[in-house]
């Protein structure tokens, strides 16, 4: 292959673009690593909100309804919220962080990350947003195994249940979604990993 | 007693082998950061957080390997991470093979501002995926294929085989009357 003329040649156009004297001191980091402590800190309080919420509900369910199966459904939801946020939390905030990972190559971290986004979109999905909608199933079962009397009830409910659709079709389609990619991009690095075996 | 001077004498280290590596591959991580994200802001805060996650991971550094692909590891690390959590859908990231056989918009025509041609290339590397992107940064670094191996975590065979793509795609997208990229 022929040399470039040194303008033309992408080394030398990147190895010379201009860069920004960087401002980073020991100060700036130590600063950084006090707000990742209290990152952490917000970011726990932030996703125990949701859980919270099913509990309040859940609780105020069980003891408004007369309805002992809708009672029985609101203590579940309550229990599994409960149970959710020691499963959930179990190892969530302890995930290799990238600085902690120098000694793997790139192949194995960028697997291991979007193992761990996979993972963890399951375990969202079981131990958060299921409680969420045994809630409020247990909210609407009166109107489910009510029949013809409890019409009225449901006709005031579909603003609510449309948006509930809504939120599940995101949940679901969408996302499901996201998790096909990343297994195919699983599969594929798989693959390189093997290539990169032989 | 000890504990306390074993620690100070450790943090020493970790600041010590820190400023080394910031003062060598400061520039360096610069242009990786580039490559990863186009916003400015948003970049900045990429470069903070490899400067960060940098200085942490010297509290671990045993020599296992060398100081130079330590430092790429985290950063390419933390970058990757942060592709991941910026871009929720891969689907419009691409892979080298993708490349080769995605048209080029600019016809293969090398601009007389090299400012264009720096903002085309690193537009070219934001397309890959993170792990080609590692593979193409390393060779714009001069890197030979058993470092960018080391890196990567690919076979010297793998690399040298995406190095040649790479030179390819590069040498079509830069070239200039008919001239290639090395």
């Amino acid at each position: 292959m022929r040399s470039d003329p040194p303008g033309n040649d992408p080394r030398t156009i990147w190895q010379n673009q201009p860069v920004e004297p960087s401002t980073m001191t020991l100060e700036t980091i130590r600063r950084k690593a006090r707000e990742l402590h209290a990152k952490t800190r917000r970011e726990l309080l932030g996703s125990i909100a949701t859980p919270l919420a099913v509990v309040v509900f859940s609780a105020l369910g069980a003891a408004i309804f007369n309805d002992p199966l809708q009672r029985i459904a609101f203590a579940l939801a309550l229990a599994w919220a409960l149970a959710g946020q020691y499963f959930l939390h179990r190892g969530m905030w302890f995930a290799t962080l990238p600085g902690d990972a120098a000694l793997i190559s790139g192949l194995e971290f960028y697997r291991r990350e979007i193992e761990r986004r996979r993972y963890l979109f399951h375990r969202v999905l079981r131990w958060s947003i299921g409680p969420v909608l045994l809630a409020i199933g247990a909210l609407l079962l009166p109107i489910v195994t009510g029949g013809i009397e409890e019409r009225g009830a449901f006709l005031k409910m579909i603003p609510f249940l449309s948006l509930l659709g809504i939120w599940i079709a995101d949940v679901f389609v969408i996302r499901m979604r996201g998790q096909r990619e990343l297994q195919r991009e699983i599969e594929e690095l798989n693959g390189l990993e093997k290539e990169s075996r032989l | 007693m000890g504990g306390s001077e074993s620690i100070s004498t450790g943090e020493a280290s970790q600041d010590h082998l820190y400023r080394d590596a910031a003062d060598k591959y400061g520039s360096a991580l610069e242009r990786l950061a580039r490559a990863y994200e186009v916003d400015p802001e948003k970049r900045r805060d990429l470069i903070q957080e490899i400067h960060f996650q940098l200085w942490r991971s010297f509290q671990r550094f045993d020599a296992r390997c060398s100081t130079r692909t330590w430092v790429y590891r985290v950063a390419h690390h933390v970058a990757a991470s942060h592709v991941l959590r910026e871009r929720r859908t891969f689907s419009n990231l691409v892979n080298l093979e993708e490349l080769e056989t995605l048209p080029d918009k600019d016809q293969g025509q090398f601009a007389a501002d090299k400012r264009i041609n720096l903002e085309r290339l690193s537009m070219l590397i934001q397309q890959l995926k993170p792990l080609d992107r590692q593979v193409i940064i390393s060779y714009l670094e001069a890197m030979d294929a058993i470092s960018i191996g080391e890196i990567t975590g690919l076979s010297p065979a793998n690399v040298a085989m995406r190095v040649n793509r790479i030179k390819n795609i590069l040498a079509r997208r830069f070239r200039e009357g008919g001239g290639h990229a090395e």
